[in-house]
């Protein structure tokens, strides 16, 4: 057991440190990635922040809108799936073929290469919004400990969801060669349903008990909320919880259905 | 004089041939028609349900009602497909025909580089999205209480000449960074950050934002002055501006390529 466990370890610090290394590599590109995720929501709390300017919107002021799109720029970056496009790629270009060649399912590269990601991206949002809140009080936040605990829980389990959806969305290309296309309207969607418009109090009651059942607001909304302090009912927060592990569960059933299924379809380029 | 005449007529016979050849090829696709066709609906209404969301909590964004806002995304529409099916397809290949050294097969043929680098694709489908953002302005007109009369019709199509000229400026000035900065491939993504402030009408953001997006990054020309002409908000004087900085950008731009051309040490240098 516990040599299984070293080398599980040995190999996820190896994946890690390479997926690390290939970052480094391209992080003029990286950064550009980086402005165009926090383009949408800095926009948008620009909007709202003029529109809150003649008194409270909703229960949100000024400065509830700036700690929330703020949170959400670092929630997006913490729970950013890239991996449809990934694989997308891997199986219509049969770069899948080395990857079933070894030892290890190719998931395991794909959850090092968003630990690696995810380790530089979210440190650097999170040390620019503590510069900029050194100058802008609107964006601090209260120091408490329990609360940050809790958010970096629901934010580990948001970034799952997301990637799995991401990796089944991906896989998806074992059938259709419009896997991207269906992950771009998943994005769409998830505008108004993750929270990203928004605070899903403002949407239209009906628009935001649906998003409630489905698994987009747990991506994003439900971390954001819990770390700016929206969020305080034991009761709300339990439930959320809950609706987290729902969808994790769900997507990992779908995940082990569609990669089962589908390798079975895989006859790689040219098979 | 005559000349030039020459020259112009030659330049639309190339580019006839050019596209010819590339809706011979997309003609083998058609299924990405019908897939266009629902992404520019599905974009479309995901836009104008974006609008709703701010104005189920305010009457204006920055002093414009619902459909003026809906009549700039039809803008916003029309100019991103334009970016989609010219500019993205022919200037966004400029980093990898840097990286390549390919631009080398460019430079050698008899027509002038920046043309042939700007206007050598068309990806027809994309289109859609210009006739259906057009179309909805069109259609928000009908919505709003003061129709334009014959002046703001004009003055609509010179600003929206203006801010196709702004955007392949902004496109070619940011691709032509390439040549200094050969690493990078993914540049264009930056054009995507930064038009996503097109959505809005400037006057809906703090002043601070509004003064860069009128003065150094040039979004308010693309999609707030076209809206606001047609809408009737914008004077002739702002129309005029928008001619004179549509030429600006060109002049600058071409004088930016032929910096970066000089910088180019073409593939084995």
């Amino acid at each position: 057991m516990t040599d299984s466990l070293r080398t599980w370890a040995r190999r996820y610090g190896a994946l890690i440190r390479a997926g690390w290394m290939v970052d480094v590599q391209y992080r003029a590109a990286i950064v550009i990635w980086l402005i165009l995720g926090v383009a949408q929501p800095a926009i948008t709390l620009a909007v709202w922040w003029s529109v809150a300017g003649g008194g409270d919107v909703g229960g949100f002021g000024q400065a509830d809108f700036a700690r929330y799109f703020f949170a959400v720029m670092l929630i997006d970056q913490a729970t950013l799936a890239w991996d449809v496009w990934y694989i997308d790629r891997w199986i219509r270009e049969g770069e899948l073929n080395f990857r079933l060649a070894r030892p290890m399912n190719p998931l395991h590269e794909a959850i090092a290469d968003n630990i690696a990601y995810k380790g530089k991206s979210v440190v650097l949002i999170a040390l620019v919004w503590f510069l900029i809140a050194v100058f802008w009080p609107a964006v601090r936040l209260p120091f408490e400990p329990g609360r940050l605990g809790l958010a970096a829980l629901a934010t580990v389990l948001a970034a799952a969801i997301r990637f799995l959806t991401s990796y089944v969305n991906g896989l998806l290309a074992f059938w259709t060669t419009r896997a991207t296309a269906i992950a771009e309207l998943q994005w769409g969607i998830s505008l108004f349903l993750a929270g990203r418009i928004a605070p899903l109090s403002l949407l239209p009651p009906a628009v935001a008990s649906v998003a409630g059942v489905l698994w987009f607001p747990y991506m994003i909304a439900f971390p954001v909320e819990i770390l700016t302090g929206t969020l305080t009912d034991t009761g709300a927060i339990l439930r959320g919880f809950g609706w987290q592990l729902f969808w994790l569960a769900a997507w990992a059933v779908a995940y082990h259905f569609v990669w089962t299924r589908g390798r079975r379809r895989y006859g790689a380029v040219g098979g | 004089m005559e000349q030039s005449v020459g020259k112009i007529r030659r330049a639309f016979g190339v580019l006839r041939a050019f596209w010819a050849a590339n809706l011979a090829e997309e003609l083998e696709y058609r299924a990405n028609f019908l897939a266009s066709l629902f992404a520019t609906m599905f974009w479309l209404g995901t836009a104008v349900l974006t609008a709703a969301v701010f104005f189920r909590q305010t009457a204006t964004l920055g002093g414009w009602g619902f459909w003026e806002v809906v009549a700039l995304l039809g803008v916003f529409n029309a100019v991103g497909g334009v970016v989609d099916a010219v500019l993205r397809p022919n200037v966004g290949r400029i980093v990898d025909l840097v990286r390549r050294g390919t631009l080398d097969l460019i430079l050698s043929k008899p027509v002038d580089a920046q043309f042939h680098v700007s206007f050598r694709r068309l990806v027809v489908w994309r289109l859609s999205d210009v006739a259906f953002g057009l179309g909805l302005s069109g259609f928000a007109l009908t919505r709003v209480d003061h129709a334009p009369g014959a002046g703001a019709i004009v003055a609509f199509l010179l600003t929206l000449g203006a801010a196709f000229a702004i955007v392949y400026a902004l496109w070619l000035g940011l691709m032509s960074l390439a040549f200094w900065f050969v690493d990078v491939e993914n540049l264009g993504i930056l054009f995507d950050a930064l038009y996503e402030a097109g959505r809005f009408p400037v006057s809906a953001y703090p002043a601070p934002i509004r003064f860069v997006l009128v003065y150094l990054l040039p979004i308010a020309w693309i999609t707030t002055v076209p809206a606001a002409a047609l809408t009737g908000r914008g004077g002739w004087t702002t129309a005029l501006s928008a001619v004179f900085v549509a030429a600006a950008s060109l002049v600058l731009t071409r004088l930016l390529w032929r910096a970066a051309l000089r910088r180019y040490t073409s593939a084995g240098g």
